[in-house]
């Protein structure tokens, strides 16, 4: 049996300090630079404020992951587009049973990428 | 049909019109070979030259190999070894080219660091900044290709338009060999060592990787991974065949690719963020 395991993981999306808005709410434990090794500097389910966005931005913090899918860049595309280049990509070697897998394996992080997908 | 691969291999390791190599190299090189040598020798001479300096850091720093903070070059020879540091040496006057003139290669590049990278260390292996490393550069012969032979590298893209056929295959058709092979001159022209060089050469064949059939095998997985998530643009769009190969001799299962896809796709953002800065600069 495939371990779909990311199926079960909360639908969020990373992006840079800079299109974080009011709000939103954090999906992940923020920690100061790149390194998870220290304590965080602001713990997950917290809700963005401008003051904190600002604090984070001092303390040099560059994305953040939030719930959700709230940030559409200007070409970004939809659901079935994203679906049609994963299959155009894989056309060659969809047939092999280990690119298969792969397949699979993005085809789910596709779904679920696009769940909490509110404002489209 | 050996004579035009011949005349190809003459033309791209011709050294006056390859990119001049940092002089502080040939020094370094001697200095490694040589027990006694410091590091804080070794950082003293690459740090004569500034400009190369920079570039190093700049990389060292690249979400390749992202896990540590490099502000000096004692550093970088400290935490990624003197090997790490001699490559991204030779490198950098290749990919300050890349940069500019092919975004797309220079992004599919590191994303492949960066999936080699987080792959060898779930994997536990050693030498995970060398394997980086052979990701970041396993397509250096594609650089090469454009760079000396820019005619059969705009006959190769439209082949590969027209057709639909993959990069590997067109550069056959038009040159005789291909980037991996390209790559590999290169690699042994500068001295690389053989775990660098190997799975530069064989990425596209792992089989025929023996020493180092362990570094191969991730760069190639890496590669296919980085190419099933559409990042960067290496010649074409598609997903290359996971060779049997290179998953045995990783051990690898579902499990395991599932979780480092999750993980590569959520640091893909930081590499975009990366070129982007590097373009921008």
């Amino acid at each position: 049996m495939f371990n779909f395991s990311v199926y079960e993981r909360q639908a969020m999306q990373k992006i840079p300090l800079m299109q974080a808005k009011a709000g939103m709410v954090l999906a992940r434990d923020v920690f100061r630079g790149d390194s998870s090794t220290v304590m965080p500097i602001c713990g997950k389910d917290t809700v963005l404020t401008d003051d904190l966005i600002k604090r984070l931005d001092q303390m040099d913090v560059q994305s953040v992951s939030v719930q959700g899918h709230p940030v559409w860049e200007e070409g970004e595309l939809s659901y079935e587009d994203l679906l049609r280049e994963l299959d155009r990509r894989f056309e060659k070697t969809m047939q092999d049973p280990l690119n298969s897998i792969l397949y699979d394996v993005h085809k789910a992080q596709l779904i679920r990428s696009m769940e909490g997908d509110s404002g489209r | 049909m050996e004579d035009k691969r011949s005349a190809l291999k003459k033309i791209i390791l011709d050294t006056k019109t390859l990119p001049t190599l940092p002089g502080v190299i040939s020094k370094l090189n001697s200095l490694s070979d040589n027990d006694k040598a410091s590091v804080q020798e070794m950082a003293k001479i690459v740090s004569s030259d500034q400009v190369l300096s920079a570039r190093i850091l700049r990389l060292a720093n690249s979400p390749s190999y992202g896990f540590y903070r490099v502000s000096t070059i004692s550093n970088a020879l400290i935490l990624l070894g003197v090997n790490v540091v001699k490559s991204l040496a030779l490198s950098s006057s290749i990919f300050a080219i890349m940069e500019k003139n092919s975004v797309g290669l220079w992004e599919h590049s590191l994303g492949v660091g960066v999936a080699a990278n987080l792959m060898s260390r779930k994997l536990g292996l050693s030498e995970c900044e060398e394997i980086a490393t052979a990701a970041l550069l396993h397509d250096i012969g594609k650089v090469i290709i454009s760079l000396k032979c820019t005619d059969a590298e705009m006959e190769i893209l439209r082949i590969v338009r027209d057709r639909r056929i993959y990069i590997l295959e067109a550069e056959h058709e038009v040159i005789e060999t291909d980037h991996a092979e390209v790559g590999g001159w290169l690699a042994k022209s500068w001295f690389l060592p053989d775990k660098l060089s190997e799975p530069i050469t064989f990425h596209h064949d792992v089989a025929k990787s023996e020493s180092h059939r362990i570094k191969t095998s991730v760069v190639h997985i890496a590669d296919v991974l980085i190419k099933a998530c559409g990042f960067g643009n290496s010649g074409d769009c598609y997903v290359p065949r996971i060779q049997q190969v290179a998953w045995d001799t990783l051990n690898l299962n579902e499990q395991i690719l599932s979780e480092v896809v999750g993980e590569i796709e959520d640091k893909l953002v930081d590499v975009k963020n990366f070129s982007l800065e590097m373009i921008g600069a």
